[in-house]
C-alpha cells in the first residue's frame, strides 16, 4: 500500500497521457452534470489530493457491483479507475487474505481516522445475530457496526445496501437489513441498482474526492445527478408510449419494431435512474434497448412489487391472484349487492307496514 | 299521496354546481384512469409521429384533475367562508364524543332495521356526514395528493415535486404510489352505489324529493301518508 499518492501520480504511473487524464476529469463533470467550469476543480483535486482512502465491506451480495464496477467504460483508464480510490481493503479483489487482511483494515481505520470512505456491497444479516452472514470469523454485522464507527461517509453500493434487494423480499428468512437500517448516524450515500451502472459509481467517488462532501441527494437518499429522473423520462421509446403503441407479447410484430413495452410490465414510469442516459458497458445498450421491460431494480423493494411482466402489481396481503382492479370490482359487486339487499328489506317491510296500517283501517 | 307542507331550499346554486362538477370530474378520472393503467386500444404498424393514443388519455386525466382539484377547494371554501347553513359541515363534529350518540346511534339502528321510524333530517344525516367525510374528502384528499406527487415526477424540484413528492418516500417508492393510487380510486364506483342507492331509499321512504333537490335546490316535507 503506497500511501499519499495523488490520482494524477497514479495516471502517469500507468502510463496514462496528460490528454488522456484531462479527457477522463471532463468526462466525469459531464457524468456528475457539472459545469464546464468546474473542470479545473477536479483536475486540481486529482492533482493535488491525497487519495481518499476506501474500505469495502461485502455482506449478504452477489458481487454484481463489484462487476460492473470494473467495467467503468473509459478505455485506457480502465484498471486505473478501478486503483483510482486507494482501495486498501476489499475482501474479495485483494491479493492477501485472512488475517493479514483484516489487520489492514484495522491499520486503515486508525490511520484515517474519520477520513476514509465506507464503501458497503450487499446488506446485512440481523436475524440470529447475524449468523447467516460471517466474513473473516465475525458476523457482517459486528464488521460493519466497528468499520462504520470512524467512517467520513458510507456508500451504500447497489440495491442490496440501499434498499435490500432479493435477500430482504417476502419472507426475508435471513432478517436481511439496508444498511441504513443499521449505521444511523453518518451520511449514507445510496446508489441503488442490481448492479448501479459503473459510471454512476465512479462518478459518486470522483465527486467526493474532488468536493470532500457528498453530492446532493434526493429524498431516498440518491445521487441526484443521477436518480433524479425515471427510465421513462428519457427513454427513446416514450414516443411510442405517448402514442399508445406498444408491445402486447413478446413475438409480435410491435416487439420488432421496436414499441413501448409498458404493457409487457416496464417499470421505467417508476423508476428513478441513469440507464436510458449513461446506458450500460460504455453507452453500448440497456434493458430497455435490448427490448426487454424494466424490473425497476434500483427501486425499494422491487422484487416484491412482483409479476414483473405485468403492470399492475399484486395487492400483497392478499394472496397471489390478487390485483387492485379484481379486488375493486369484487368491492363494488359486494356493494351493489348489499345496496339490493337492504332495498329488498326496505321494500318488504314497508309493505308490512302498509298492510298492517289498512288493517287499523 | 301527502301533501306538502313545507319546501325548504337546502342546496344552493355554489353546492349543486360544485356536486354535479364533482360528479363529472370523477366519472372521467376514474374511466381515463383506468385506461391508463392498461390501455386497451393500439394503432395500426406505423410512425410514432401520427398518433396521440396515450397522451390523449393522459391529458385528459390531467385537465379532469385539475377542475377536480379547482372544484374541492371551491367547495372547503364554501364551507369556510360561504355562510351556507346546510353547506358548512356544521353538524359534523366526530372529534366530540356526542356526536357519535343518540342521533348517529339512531341512523344507524334506522339503517340497519332495528328502528322503524326513520330520523328526518334536512342536511345529511350524521351517517351520511360521516360517509362523505370517509369518501369525498379523505379519499379525494388522498387522491389529489399522490396524483399531484406523481405529477410532479415530469419535472423534478418543480412545484409539484417540491410541495407533494412526500408521497413517494412516505409510500415507499412511485410504483406503490401508483398502485395506491389505483386501488383507491375503487373507492369512487363503491360510493357512488351506496350513494344512489341512498339517495333513491330516502325519496321512496321519507319523499323529501332529495333526487330532485340535486337539480333544483329544493327538499319538501310532507303530510303523513293520508290513512
Amino acid at each position: 500500500m503506497q500511501s499519499k499518492q495523488t490520482f494524477a501520480d497514479l495516471f502517469r504511473a500507468g502510463g496514462v497521457s496528460r490528454r488522456d487524464f484531462l479527457k477522463f476529469c471532463s468526462l466525469t463533470s459531464v457524468y456528475l452534470g457539472l459545469s464546464p467550469s468546474m473542470v479545473p476543480t477536479i483536475v486540481d483535486a486529482m492533482e493535488k489530493k491525497v487519495r481518499t482512502p476506501v474500505i469495502w465491506l461485502h455482506g449478504l451480495e452477489c458481487t454484481c457491483c463489484s462487476e460492473s464496477f470494473i467495467r467503468s467504460s473509459h478505455p485506457t483508464i480502465e484498471d486505473l479507475l478501478f486503483n483510482m480510490i486507494s482501495l486498501d481493503y476489499d475482501d474479495v479483489l485483494s491479493a492477501t487474505a485472512g488475517h493479514q487482511l483484516e489487520d489492514v483494515r484495522r491499520k486503515t481505520m486508525k490511520d484515517y481516522k474519520g477520513k476514509y470512505i465506507l464503501a458497503v456491497e450487499g446488506n446485512v444479516s440481523t436475524k440470529d445475530d447475524g449468523v447467516y452472514c460471517m466474513v473473516g470469523g465475525d458476523s457482517f454485522l459486528n464488521t460493519l457496526k466497528e468499520t462504520a464507527a470512524d467512517a467520513a461517509a458510507i456508500i451504500a453500493w447497489g440495491a442490496c445496501a440501499s434498499f435490500g434487494c432479493v435477500q430482504n423480499a417476502e419472507p426475508n428468512p435471513t432478517g436481511a437489513a439496508p444498511i441504513s437500517d443499521i449505521i444511523k448516524d453518518k451520511p449514507i450515500i445510496k446508489v441503488p441498482g442490481c448492479p448501479p451502472i459503473s459510471e454512476v459509481m465512479t462518478g459518486v467517488v470522483t465527486h467526493f474526492h474532488t468536493f470532500g462532501t457528498l453530492p446532493d441527494l434526493d429524498r431516498l437518499g440518491r445521487p441526484k445527478a443521477f436518480y433524479n429522473t425515471r427510465i421513462h423520462d428519457k427513454c427513446y421509446r416514450r414516443a411510442y408510449f405517448e402514442a399508445g403503441m406498444f408491445v402486447r407479447s413478446f413475438d409480435d410484430e410491435a416487439t420488432r419494431k421496436g414499441w413501448c413495452l409498458y404493457k409487457m410490465g416496464c417499470k421505467g414510469p417508476t423508476t428513478y435512474n441513469a440507464c436510458s442516459k449513461i446506458q450500460w458497458n460504455g453507452g453500448t445498450s440497456f434493458p430497455i434497448g435490448s427490448g426487454h421491460p424494466c424490473i425497476g431494480c434500483s427501486e425499494p423493494n422491487f422484487w416484491d412489487k412482483g409479476p414483473f411482466y405485468t403492470r399492475l402489481a399484486e395487492v400483497p396481503f392478499l394472496g397471489s391472484d390478487s390485483n387492485a382492479d379484481k379486488i375493486g370490482v369484487i368491492a363494488v359487486g359486494a356493494a351493489a349487492a348489499g345496496a339490493a339487499a337492504h332495498a329488498a328489506v326496505t321494500a318488504v317491510k314497508k309493505a308490512k307496514a302498509g298492510s298492517e296500517d289498512n288493517d287499523k283501517a | 299521496m301527502g301533501r306538502i307542507i313545507e319546501e325548504i331550499y337546502v342546496w344552493r346554486l355554489p353546492v349543486r354546481l360544485y356536486h354535479w362538477i364533482n360528479a363529472l370530474c370523477t366519472v372521467a378520472l376514474f374511466v381515463t384512469g383506468l385506461y391508463i393503467a392498461a390501455p386497451l386500444f393500439n394503432p395500426p404498424l406505423g410512425e410514432a409521429v401520427w398518433y396521440k393514443g396515450m397522451s390523449w388519455w393522459r391529458y385528459l386525466h390531467f385537465a379532469f384533475a385539475f377542475i377536480f382539484v379547482a372544484n374541492f377547494l371551491f367547495r372547503m371554501y364554501w364551507a369556510l367562508f360561504g355562510g351556507d347553513k346546510y353547506g358548512r359541515f356544521g353538524g359534523f363534529r366526530p372529534w366530540s364524543p356526542s356526536w357519535w350518540g343518540k342521533p348517529f346511534l339512531e341512523q344507524v339502528e334506522s339503517y340497519l332495521f332495528i328502528r322503524s321510524e326513520e330520523p328526518n333530517y334536512v342536511g345529511h344525516n350524521p351517517v351520511a356526514a360521516l360517509a362523505h367525510f370517509l369518501f369525498i374528502f379523505c379519499g379525494s384528499s388522498f387522491m389529489i395528493f399522490s396524483g399531484l406527487a406523481m405529477y410532479g415526477e415530469n419535472n423534478p424540484g418543480g412545484f409539484n415535486s417540491v410541495w407533494f413528492g412526500w408521497m413517494i418516500p412516505l409510500f415507499g417508492s412511485s410504483y406503490t404510489l401508483h398502485w395506491a393510487h389505483h386501488l383507491m380510486a375503487w373507492i369512487f364506483p363503491i360510493y357512488l352505489i351506496m350513494h344512489l342507492y341512498a339517495v333513491f331509499r330516502h325519496d321512496v321512504v321519507d319523499r323529501t324529493s332529495v333526487t330532485s333537490s340535486i337539480v333544483t335546490g329544493y327538499k319538501h316535507k310532507v303530510e303523513e301518508e293520508p290513512v
